[in-house]
């Protein structure tokens, strides 16, 4: 631009630097937003205590030779209560010491198989 | 013209002359019409659409910040409960036939108190449940509520039914409850049968902070 004062050029730069730096923090703030929530997501659809609560009466139920009352009530209500297909067998049955318990838990979303061994 | 500057460009850093128009006599544009300005007005638009591009962008990262924050308070609370619940069901000691609170709660055994009609120890359920919710470190207590049911498995009908266990404040809808579960198992009769067998039963509990 032949005849004009290009002084001003640096306040420019300067203005355009300091703009990318606003929409490199923006983008920053964006994505940790998303990170956070896709996070909480995952950890709440993960079904922790629920594998940890079923896992545990399998275990309590096999200490008294898994009664057969016992096991339909841990299925059935797995499915309607907790919507997971449940299952479980001691091996040899009846749990005589010393015995392994095989334990397969599905929600539909997280698959969870399990063979305890007895102390 | 020629004989008032000696060097192409002026004491002021300015073309004396438009070279481009040799026989302008303003600098910057042709006779009549300096266009000087265009170059700062362009600047000036560009500065402000950036400017303005970035405070939308700003404000519009910020906004979605609320969905995330509560479900991490819900997950503290819903651990908060379940280990309430396992704590209640682990007996003080491993004795052989020795109950642990929930399975007496279950049983209508501890200590007496008034029980509710589906045959429980809602005494005994709500003042430890509370008091393991509710303590905090330091005099003050925290403000936690709840609504138990005991969830079990009608053998005749082949549907689970759920009886009242207690609940210390009633759910009017405005609440933000979370659910927290434990599993017992105890030697008593459910309504579908008639015989005394080990069963196992769901403790549900919604838990919610106001």
């Amino acid at each position: 631009m032949a005849g004009l004062n290009d002084d001003a050029q640096w306040i420019i730069l300067m203005g355009f630097v300091i703009s990318f730096s606003f929409f490199f923090l923006a983008m920053i703030l964006n994505q940790s937003v998303v990170v956070g929530q896709t996070t909480a997501e995952s950890v709440l659809d993960f079904p922790k205590n629920d594998i940890r609560d079923v896992r545990s009466v399998i275990i309590e139920s096999a200490a008294i030779g898994d009664p057969s009352s016992v096991h339909n009530d841990i299925i059935t209500i797995s499915m309607s209560r907790k919507n997971a297909v449940v299952n479980y067998a001691c091996v040899p049955a009846g749990c005589p010491n010393p015995y392994t318990i095989n334990i397969h838990y599905n929600n539909g979303v997280t698959a969870y198989n399990e063979t305890w061994l007895s102390p | 013209m020629e004989g008032l500057h000696s060097s192409a460009r002026g004491e002021n850093g300015f073309f004396p002359e438009n070279p481009l128009s040799p026989g302008s006599r303003y600098r910057g544009g042709n006779d009549m019409v300096n266009s000087d300005g265009q170059l700062y007005t362009i600047e000036g638009f560009a500065a402000a659409m950036i400017m303005l591009f970035t405070v939308y962008l700003v404000l519009g990262a910020t906004s979605v910040y609320t969905p995330g924050d509560t479900h991490i308070s819900d997950m503290q609370l819903e651990q908060l409960g379940t280990d309430a619940l396992r704590m209640m069901n682990t007996p003080v000691n491993s004795t052989p036939g020795l109950n642990s609170t929930l399975q007496d709660v279950i049983y209508n055994k501890g200590a007496p108190g008034f029980t509710c009609g589906s045959g429980f120890n809602c005494n005994e359920f709500n003042t430890t449940f509370l008091n393991y919710v509710n303590n905090m470190t330091g005099s003050g207590t925290d403000n936690l509520h709840y609504t138990a049911s005991v969830t079990y498995y009608d053998i005749n009908n082949k549907t689970t039914g759920s009886l009242p266990l207690y609940s210390n404040r009633n759910l009017t809808g405005g609440e933000h409850p979370v659910r927290v579960t434990e599993w017992v198992i105890v030697n008593k009769q459910f309504p579908g049968t008639n015989v005394i067998q080990n069963r196992a039963v769901l403790v549900e509990v919604l838990l919610w902070r106001d």
